[in-house]
């Protein structure tokens, strides 16, 4: 018989941590949100739902948000799509597997900051390699992180180059629970290569896919350092985003009921996106095989 | 027909891999040849004779060594804590049953959604009212107890036969002999594959360090780093890649020694079931 404070003891330890860095700070901001607390008041002032006001009239919050969901789309379903692409073709072929999952994964192991360095250099617009190789093409070559047309877009590029190996590999591992039987039978019924996948591999993935979808929607709220070093989030604002747009407000301008009104906002759109993706997809999802 | 299929498989593989390593490449290449050979353009091919000049530089203007160990310390501190304190809730949740265990449960699972970065203000209040801004100790004490990790093992806890239990119990091992000699053990790929995925994702961390430090004696690499290119405005790419060069690779080492286990271990880190 297990007596009843013996679980405690084992989750006391967790538990403190997880409630002092994670749900009061939640609560934390909740109740700031609804306070004037910035550099002048010194002290934090009731103000009911001001914060909240300012920000929906704040042309800058709705500039971020924008960028923030362009940013998460358009980093989100083409890594998806390319990185299930090449999980099926290294599954289907049989050399220089390693060689190939090592150099598309490791830009997840490299620190951002590192990325960062490098990317900014690849985007140089004269000495750049990437305007370089479309010099060579004779094609039109941006300024990409000075100009505020492609700065997000350069963010996206490499956004794009740092996750696809590690949803490649998550990937491959859901790909490896399919039975061999499926594709098999495909073959006989003379499926070509596209048919085959569409109705196999497609639905048979798509606890795989649901969970790289949660884990990308929670990344792209998350991005932030590369904004910091590459462009500020500038030029304007055409690159901020939401957890820059915090960082500012708190950091640089100190304004902490504003920058709590924002942290407020930004995990209820999150829990609530994350939850809303659970309930549409996750029943929907094939759960037969695991 | 199979054949030609395998080769334009080979050769879309081939050139996703190698446009993926260029920046690699770059980073590497770079970092050993003299920044006015590559203001000049002449940076694509390896250098006929490496140049040190680069590291020199690196090492003279900025203390990377004292962060190298910050970030040994952070790291590797973030990932012992979580051990001691994700191992025992994750045996409580799998193993025991108790009143609440499931709301409780919730807790450690909505945390995995919410990031950390979302949280930046009120945790840097916290710290501040701790007294401990600008120490090691407020970069590791925000991450220790992780959902991520609990949820992990839990699984592998939960899938040990209830007869290897009653078996312990019979030779009078209690909760802690149990996990300790039998579950432990037994859970092993799984610890390994959380240790890395967290070493990994630390050795990264750039804004919470950002915010809770100010003095390089306890900055990390990779504030160190982004210190350094602010400070060298002038654009040396050659010491900027030596630098980056330099923070990149411990990791990178640790990747390519132990390859089978980092990609088992991050093709296993999704959440099965």
């Amino acid at each position: 018989m297990v007596r009843k404070y013996k679980p405690f003891l084992f989750l006391l330890p967790s538990l403190v941590f997880l409630i002092l860095f994670t749900y009061f700070p939640i609560s934390y901001s909740l109740f700031y949100s609804f306070h004037e607390y910035n550099m002048y008041t010194r002290k934090p002032i009731f103000c009911g739902l001001k914060n909240y006001i300012n920000m929906l009239h704040d042309s800058i919050f709705w500039q971020v948000v924008f960028n923030n969901v362009i940013y998460g789309v358009f980093t989100i379903f083409p890594t998806m799509f390319m990185a299930l692409f090449l999980a099926i073709l290294i599954d289907e072929v049989s050399k220089f597997k390693t060689f190939y999952q090592m150099g598309i994964f490791y830009p997840t192991i490299i620190p951002m900051t590192a990325a960062a360095m490098v990317w900014m250099f690849m985007y140089d617009p004269s000495l750049g390699i990437i305007n370089k190789f479309l010099g060579l093409l004779h094609l039109p070559q941006p300024g990409w992180l000075g100009d505020s047309k492609t700065s997000l877009l350069s963010l996206i590029i490499m956004a794009i180059w740092k996750n696809l190996g590690y949803y490649m590999l998550l990937y491959l591992a859901g790909l490896q629970l399919i039975p061999r039987e499926l594709y098999e039978a495909a073959d006989i019924e003379g499926a070509n290569w596209f048919r085959k996948h569409y109705h196999v591999t497609f639905p048979l993935v798509s606890p795989t896919t649901l969970f790289v979808f949660i884990v990308s929607i929670i990344q792209s709220f998350k991005v932030f350092t590369q904004v910091y070093l590459m462009t500020q989030g500038g030029p304007g604002y055409s690159s901020s985003v939401l957890v820059f747009y915090i960082y500012e407000n708190a950091f640089r301008y100190w304004d902490i009921g504003m920058a709590s009104a924002l942290t407020s906002v930004m995990i209820l759109v999150l829990l609530f996106l994350v939850l809303l993706v659970f309930g549409v997809f996750g029943k929907r999802v094939t759960y037969s095989l695991i | 027909m199979k054949k030609r299929g395998n080769i334009i498989k080979h050769i879309v593989l081939f050139v996703f891999t190698i446009a993926t390593l260029v920046p690699l490449y770059l980073i590497v290449i770079m970092a050993f040849k003299p920044g006015d050979v590559i203001f000049h353009g002449n940076y694509l091919l390896p250098p006929l004779k490496p140049f040190l000049g680069n590291f020199k530089i690196v090492f003279e203007s900025a203390p990377f060594f004292t962060y190298l160990l910050n970030t040994i310390i952070v790291v590797f501190g973030i990932l012992i804590f979580q051990l001691v304190l994700v191992i025992p809730a994750a045996y409580a949740f799998a193993r025991m049953n108790f009143k609440g265990s499931n709301i409780l449960f919730m807790l450690y699972v909505i945390q995995i959604m919410l990031p950390l970065e979302a949280l930046i203000v009120p945790n840097y209040m916290i710290i501040r009212k701790l007294g401990l801004i600008d120490t090691r100790i407020s970069m590791i004490l925000p991450f220790i107890a992780s959902g991520y990790g609990t949820f992990l093992l839990r699984q592998v806890f939960k899938q040990i036969p209830k007869e290897l239990e009653d078996a312990a119990i019979i030779d009078g091992c209690g909760h802690l002999k149990f996990l300790w000699y039998v579950l432990i053990p037994l859970a092993r790929p799984t610890i390994v594959a959380f240790s890395l995925v967290s070493i990994v994702t630390h050795w990264q961390d750039y804004l919470w360090p950002l915010i809770v430090t100010n003095s390089p004696s306890v900055r990390t690499l990779t504030i160190g780093l982004g210190m350094f290119v602010q400070q060298e405005s002038g654009a040396d790419w050659g010491v900027l890649m030596a630098a980056t060069l330099f923070i990149s690779a411990p990791v990178l080492i640790l990747f390519f020694t132990l390859q089978k286990t980092f990609i088992k271990s991050f093709m296993t880190s999704g959440l099965k079931g």
